[in-house]
């Protein structure tokens, strides 16, 4: 996210940082800020929790913050300074100089994958979003006093501020003291994450123009048409799969209950990049309610698979506490193929859909039946087909010159 | 705005307004420049040219005592005598006036005469209040922060306090600041022309305050637009409307009976339509607004030098106003620099082709624009306003905005004219709201309270 203050009065350090901490599900291994004032440009990137982060006696009334996964970001050589978001072969501190004097050629350099939010010395925030749109970005104000850039309106919700309008694929957008100027840099190929929508951009959001609470309820509709199952109760893997199953047991009326209390802070499974804490990180998290599961045939519902462990021993935990089925439904076509454009999702090797039949991954789930919505559903219930959806059909789009 | 009588317009200014100045030029008037917030001056401009009505444009002749000036000459006058315009000069002694007369939409305030004072109330009530002025200033200096949520209080307040300092600089005596609780709503002003006795409501108007495209940026005068369908806007209905009038109408009783004098002129509203009150009075202008009236007169069918002699004349009764159907939207274009920054944004040549603009179907009023030689020159605030009617105003707009060329470049709000639905939406959350307070008989009942200093 980037922030621009239009009177130097204000300190948008805590601004930043809140903003951040409400795009941590983003990714939370890596945290940074720049900030611009009278000394220039300086930054504060680490690899630490966003919430971690020391922002004490920081100053400035401009900067860009990130957080993420593995990138270390902002990065900045003293002029300008540059977060991006996705991948890209170009060196960062190229695109964030070119930006400000060419960024057309900006654009060139930095392919068509990825966007980024860029602030130089002398005052301008440029925030560009991939003519594919793979990656979110909004633009809103505080007041009269700041313009923001982000990637999901819930960072200028917690901090306040008004959110105005997504930015296109394609499209540049320049803050400063004297204007927001827009400038199309490219024709958009609009090719939407599809894994925003199942569980990357946070349940208050809105992204490409949807509401990511009303898809996820509808995805468990969705689920209960196309796979019904008239067990006891349905209970949702915490927190990304609760709508789902909000929706599932609202269609078919069941009962739907709290399954799990957390331990711990709800960091994502599948962000936290270590092997090991993935693994001991869902006993530590989850712990099954004993009297909500016992001796009931349950519908679990969950996200999505990806090596499909985290899933096995939930499903462990659960039988271990009385449940008497367990039918797993996953809210996301199956994952077979890795992400090229930067969405934490391993490789194909590592991916249990990809290298194992249903059967299979059933029984080494420990599950009485599993099932995930098909693609048709999930294109359905976003209502169109402007997608990515490369890491369920290995179909990946391409940028500018094959189009 | 067409007429049937032959008017002769004479000008009186600062400075020499292109657009101005070709009315006068086309009727045979003439064009006067001095200081026109001066009664003496003003007095003797009237007494050269002996008119039959004096209109007053902005608010701060008013203020100085222009209007009462000409009325002692017997000449008619448009513009509330100085003392009937503290309903805008000063907030305070609006919201005073409000709460002694009971009139509906109020909100509770508190003015401060220190700065000091006003920073510490400002840190104990850490929920939302709105920081203004106490004094109209030409608009500059307001600085309304977002609710101050808990956690981003310490830099909230910090900046705010710097704020307040800031705004207070402005004033020179009395209350420096006032402070009043937060509403939030869609905004929309109510024009109401009065000679004391009759009343007579314009369509209602909307007027956009961030400088910059996507409504971000600084506070301005206006950066644009727009009025209608009808006497309404999509976001206001039949019965709001009457209610805001009812307002303006009991406010200017409460000014004759305040001030024992006949307020003659122009009332208009600033108003919100919030979850506490419905139709809420954020400000009052005692003149037209700006940009407001640039989307409201061209909609207005007849004659409006009929109309204003007859409010200056006391004869309003007799007026009827016909209002074109089709809603109209206006964009104002600045040069860049404004309104942070006059000087960058002064001194710059514009050009247009005028005739197709109008061929287009386009008006075009000249604001901080003025005519040196054969040029136009920017003067630093909002240079043009451009108004277009019908469902293809904004089209229009986009065609006239490509037919003027500036050697700096002009800033303008695109998107002012699109996308009401966001509004509706709020305004109907909002009716929601205050309809389920008036059945519980509680419209306008709220509080602040703080552990150290208890209710405010």
């Amino acid at each position: 996210m980037g922030i621009f203050a239009f009177d130097e009065v204000w300190n948008v350090s805590r601004f930043t940082y809140y903003g951040l901490v409400a795009l941590q599900h983003r990714g939370q291994s890596t945290a940074g800020l720049s900030l611009l004032s009278r000394i220039g440009i300086s930054t504060k990137a680490e690899r630490i929790r966003v919430e971690d982060m020391d922002v004490e006696g920081l100053e400035g009334w401009a900067s860009v913050g990130f957080t993420g996964v593995r990138d270390v970001y902002p990065v900045d050589n003293g002029s300008v300074s540059i977060a991006i978001d996705g991948r890209t072969a170009a060196d960062p501190l190229t695109v964030g100089e070119m930006v400000f004097s060419d960024p057309r050629a900006a654009v060139e350099v930095l392919g068509d994958y990825s966007s980024f939010i860029a602030l130089s010395r002398s005052g301008k925030i440029a925030a560009y979003r991939s003519r594919l749109g793979l990656q979110p970005l909004v633009i809103g104000g505080f007041g009269f006093d700041m313009g923001i850039v982000a990637s999901e309106p819930v960072a200028l919700d917690v901090m306040g501020g008004e959110f105005r309008r997504e930015i296109e694929p394609g499209e540049m957008v320049f803050i400063d003291k004297y204007g927001v100027e827009s400038l199309r840099v490219k024709a958009p190929l609009e090719s939407y994450c599809a894994i925003e929508y199942i569980y990357q951009a946070r349940l208050d959001s809105k992204v490409n123009g949807s509401s990511i609470y009303e898809i996820r309820i509808k995805i468990g509709e969705r689920l209960a048409k196309e796979r019904p199952i008239m067990g006891d109760t349905v209970i949702g893997v915490p927190e990304t799969a609760l709508p789902f199953a909000v929706g599932y047991a609202r269609a078919l009326g069941l009962d739907l209950d709290l399954g799990f209390v957390r331990t711990g802070t709800p960091q994502r499974t599948m962000i936290l990049a270590d092997q090991f804490m993935k693994l001991v990180g869902v006993q530590l998290k989850l712990n099954p309610i004993r009297s909500a599961v016992r001796g009931k045939r349950i519908i679990l519902i969950d996200d999505s698979m990806v090596t499909g462990n985290t899933l096995k021993n939930t499903v462990f935990n659960l039988r271990n506490a009385g449940a008497k089925e367990v039918h797993v439904l996953i809210g996301s076509p199956k994952i077979v193929s890795g992400c090229p454009f930067g969405v934490e999702i391993p490789d194909e090797s590592e991916l249990i859909a990809a290298n194992l039949p249903e059967d299979k991954i059933s029984a080494m789930i420990g599950c009485d039946s599993i099932a995930w919505l098909s693609l048709e559903g999930l294109t359905e219930v976003i209502g169109h087909r402007k997608l990515c959806t490369g890491c369920m059909t290995r179909i990946y789009p391409k940028g500018g010159d094959s189009h | 705005m067409r007429s049937e009588r032959s008017y002769r317009v004479y000008a009186f200014s600062s400075y020499r307004n292109p657009g101005i100045d070709e009315i006068v030029r086309s009727t045979g008037g003439s064009y006067h420049i001095g200081d026109v917030n001066s009664p003496e001056e003003v007095k003797q401009v009237v007494g050269q040219v002996s008119p039959d009505l004096v209109v007053i444009g902005p608010e701060e002749p008013l203020f100085r005592g222009v209007s009462d000036a000409v009325r002692e000459l017997g000449v008619p006058v448009l513009g509330a005598s100085s003392k009937c315009s503290m309903v805008e000069r000063s907030k305070v002694w609006m919201r005073e006036l409000m709460w002694k007369y009971s009139i509906p939409g109020r909100l509770r305030f508190r003015g401060f005469r220190s700065v000091e004072e006003a920073a510490s109330f400002i840190s104990e009530y850490g929920a939302s209040v709105a920081v203004k002025p106490a004094e109209q200033v030409g608009g500059k200096g307001v600085k309304v922060a977002a609710d101050l949520q808990a956690y981003l209080t310490q830099e909230k307040r910090s900046a705010l306090s710097k704020g307040v300092k800031e705004v207070a600089s402005l004033i020179k005596e009395g209350y420096k600041v006032i402070i009043e609780e937060r509403v939030f709503g869609p905004e929309y002003t109510l024009h109401v022309i009065t000679d004391g006795k009759s009343h007579l409501a314009l369509p209602l108007a909307q007027d956009y305050k961030h400088a910059y495209a996507n409504g971000i940026g600084p506070e301005t005068g206006g950066m644009g637009s727009i009025s209608g369908p009808g006497m309404l806007l999509p976001f206001i209905n039949e019965e709001e409307f009457m209610g805001t009038f009812e307002i303006v109408k009991a406010t200017t009783d409460a000014i004759k009976r305040e001030t024992g004098e006949e307020y003659s002129g122009i009332l208009a509203g600033q108003m919100m339509l919030t979850t506490l009150w419905g139709p809420t009075v954020i400000e009052y202008y005692s003149r037209l607004g700006d940009p407001e009236a640039s989307a409201i007169l061209p909609r207005i069918d007849g004659d409006l030098g009929e109309l204003f002699e007859y409010a200056a004349t006391g004869r309003l009764s007799r007026v009827s106003l016909a209002v074109n159907e089709e809603r109209s939207v206006v964009w104002a274009l600045a040069p860049r620099g404004y309104p942070l920054n006059r000087a960058m944004a002064s001194g710059h040549r514009v050009s247009m082709d005028l005739s197709k603009m109008r061929e287009i179907g386009c008006r075009v009023y000249f604001g901080s624009i003025s005519l040196e030689g054969m040029s136009l020159v920017t003067r630093g605030s909002r240079a043009l306003e451009i108004e277009a009617e019908g469902d293809d105003a904004v089209e229009k707009l986009e065609r006239c905005v490509s037919l003027v060329s500036s050697e700096v470049k002009l800033i303008y709000r695109p998107e002012i004219g699109r996308n009401l639905e966001e509004q509706v939406r709020l305004s109907e959350s909002v009716r929601y709201a205050y309809k389920l307070r008036e059945r519980n008989n509680t419209l306008g009942v709220s509080v602040n309270w703080s552990p150290k200093s208890g209710e405010f």
